[in-house]
């Protein structure tokens, strides 16, 4: 390799940001979730073999055959099934405090629901805890709808 | 090619400037669901899954492939993406073919699609970067140049664009598929509308559409067994250059020229024009016909025009040329490819419908993409080869 700077020649970068505005349309499984959270309701939906999968999906990873029409109230408490712990949050996390991101399996579901969880500190999380959806004040339809999830004996 | 492969299944959706009423997920299993329905499959039959979709930034979703799995019942089985710029839906069909072909697998799915209302991939296209010249020009403003070099060199008339763009637009009202559907196109309508990039009118571009297309494409065994009509594979080909170099004909690309020879070469094809019954052929603005018409050896060179002017591209004449309306009607740009090839493929099926050539026995599939630098191409037969 040779040295730029022995030719005297300055090796040049430019700043290019790249900025597009998109659109998603949801399709009717995940619409239905997301309007329900807006009412406040937790959903899933029932696999053809009976599994209940929060967040829904249209199709079933297992078989690939689409979700039945059935959906189901779930939560609003359930059980941390796993978890990481962020001390020092930075500005675009959903919390300006300490808090866990983790997966958290409703009562009713088969499956878990990756959120967060607001307990203030690190030594009262644990695999295993219970915890309840506390809402956002407003709820307009987004999974932030569900503010975080809290330790279900504090609420 | 050792195995015989063929396509035994076929599904579309209807395309459209704005599915809103579906996922991305759940526009692709729409097509595979009816490819699946078509060939009489199910799920468990499939054993590889190929997908398509031209470049990321048009939805903004990086590798959507691995976000499809289980919508295209790809969990457990081998899942791959294709992309070659506007030709990925052709060369998405043939990296599936070639699995059948080399006796990998015996039954694969292949899907493209794009869903165009999430995005805006005309300035997607355009991207202004540091350093160089801003066009933003989109598509037409790159192909636009290209095409008055062809008319100077061919001395074309002047209005063969606006034939071919009437000709697509009146096909695409025997497609149930089609995007466009203007009962009421003319002449005149398509000569008097708006000049987008000069010397392309806004009725001789192609629009932006929703929609996916899927195929089986199975072995000689499963394909026999099937009892239904087959469109067997008789040769594929592709081939690549590079976007800007000195002394590249962007009009003729050398790619294009060399990449029909060989697949005529491979199919047993002496005479194109003769032998083959019906074309498929990617043309998004109208006169990339006349062009490819050259360029596919149909016709001598800077006598593409002719073909267009004298009636043989239309429907009823010797060498029809995008009997489903073609891009000019409907453009989910990834599937667009894929669609050319699946038309060729319903039309030795016997299954297009009004835009059926009665007897089609062996028809050509086309596509290219980037700055007509990716070209890809099959002949599909009634029988096998």
């Amino acid at each position: 390799m040779s040295d730029p700077s022995a030719v005297g020649e300055p090796q040049l970068t430019a700043a290019h940001t790249l900025e597009y505005a998109y659109k998603r349309s949801l399709g009717p499984v995940l619409s239905r979730f997301f309007t329900g959270l807006r009412d406040k309701r937790i959903q899933g939906v029932k696999t053809g073999a009976g599994q209940v999968l929060v967040p829904p999906a249209e199709y079933d990873p297992a078989t690939g055959e689409a979700t039945t029409d059935e959906f189901v109230d779930v939560g609003p408490g359930g059980v941390v099934t796993s978890w990481a712990w962020v001390a020092n949050p930075r500005a675009k996390h959903p919390l300006d405090h300490p808090f866990a991101f983790a997966l958290v399996q409703l009562d009713g579901a088969d499956t878990s629901l990756l959120h967060v969880v607001d307990t203030g500190d690190e030594s009262s999380m644990s695999t295993g805890m219970r915890v309840k959806a506390k809402w956002a004040d407003e709820t307009i339809g987004q999974i932030q709808d569900i503010a975080s999830f809290v330790p279900e004996e504090a609420s | 090619m050792a195995e015989h492969a063929a396509v035994v299944g076929i599904g579309q959706t209807k395309y459209d400037a704005k599915r809103l009423d579906v996922s991305q997920p759940g526009l692709v299993r729409e097509a595979a669901i009816r490819a699946l329905e078509d060939a009489g499959l199910e799920w468990k039959d499939i054993d590889a899954v190929v997908i398509g979709k031209a470049p990321d930034m048009f939805e903004g979703v990086m590798m959507p492939e691995l976000f499809l799995a289980e919508a295209l019942g790809g969990v457990g089985k081998p899942m791959l993406r294709v992309h070659t710029a506007g030709s990925v839906g052709g060369s998405t069909a043939i990296v599936a073919a070639s699995l059948v072909q080399a006796g990998i697998h015996e039954r694969v799915l292949t899907v493209s699609y794009e869903k165009q209302s999430e995005s805006n991939a005309m300035w997607a296209l355009s991207i202004k970067m540091p350093f160089a010249v801003a066009m933003v020009a989109g598509a037409g403003g790159f192909f636009a140049p290209l095409i008055r070099g062809y008319m100077q060199r061919s001395g074309a008339p002047e209005d063969t664009g606006i034939r071919v763009a009437l000709k697509d637009r009146q096909n695409a009202l025997k497609n149930q598929y089609a995007h466009l559907q203007m009962p009421d196109i003319s002449f005149d309508m398509i000569a008097n509308s708006p000049m987008l990039w000069d010397p392309i009118r806004y009725l001789e571009t192609c629009p932006s559409s929703d929609g996916a297309c899927a195929m089986v494409i199975a072995d000689a065994k499963h394909t026999k067994a099937s009892g239904r009509p087959a469109a067997w594979i008789h040769a594929t080909n592709m081939k690549t250059e590079p976007t800007l170099f000195a002394g590249r004909d962007q009009v003729m690309p050398q790619a294009g020229l060399d990449c029909s020879a060989e697949l005529y070469k491979k199919a047993g094809i002496q005479n194109p024009r003769a032998e083959i019954d019906c074309a498929e052929i990617y043309v998004p603005f109208s006169w990339f016909e006349p062009m490819w018409m050259e360029n596919l050896h149909f016709a001598p060179i800077n006598e593409g025009w002719k073909m267009t002017y004298e009636g043989a591209t239309a429907i009823d004449g010797d060498m029809p040329v995008n009997m489903s309306g073609g891009v000019l009607s409907s453009n989910a740009i990834g599937a667009s490819g894929m669609i050319r090839f699946a038309e060729a493929a319903m039309q030795v099926r016997g299954q297009a419908g009004e835009h059926q050539i009665e007897g089609a026995k062996k028809a050509l599939g086309h596509a290219y993409g980037g700055g007509s630098q990716y070209f890809s191409m099959w002949i599909v037969g009634d029988q096998p080869l």
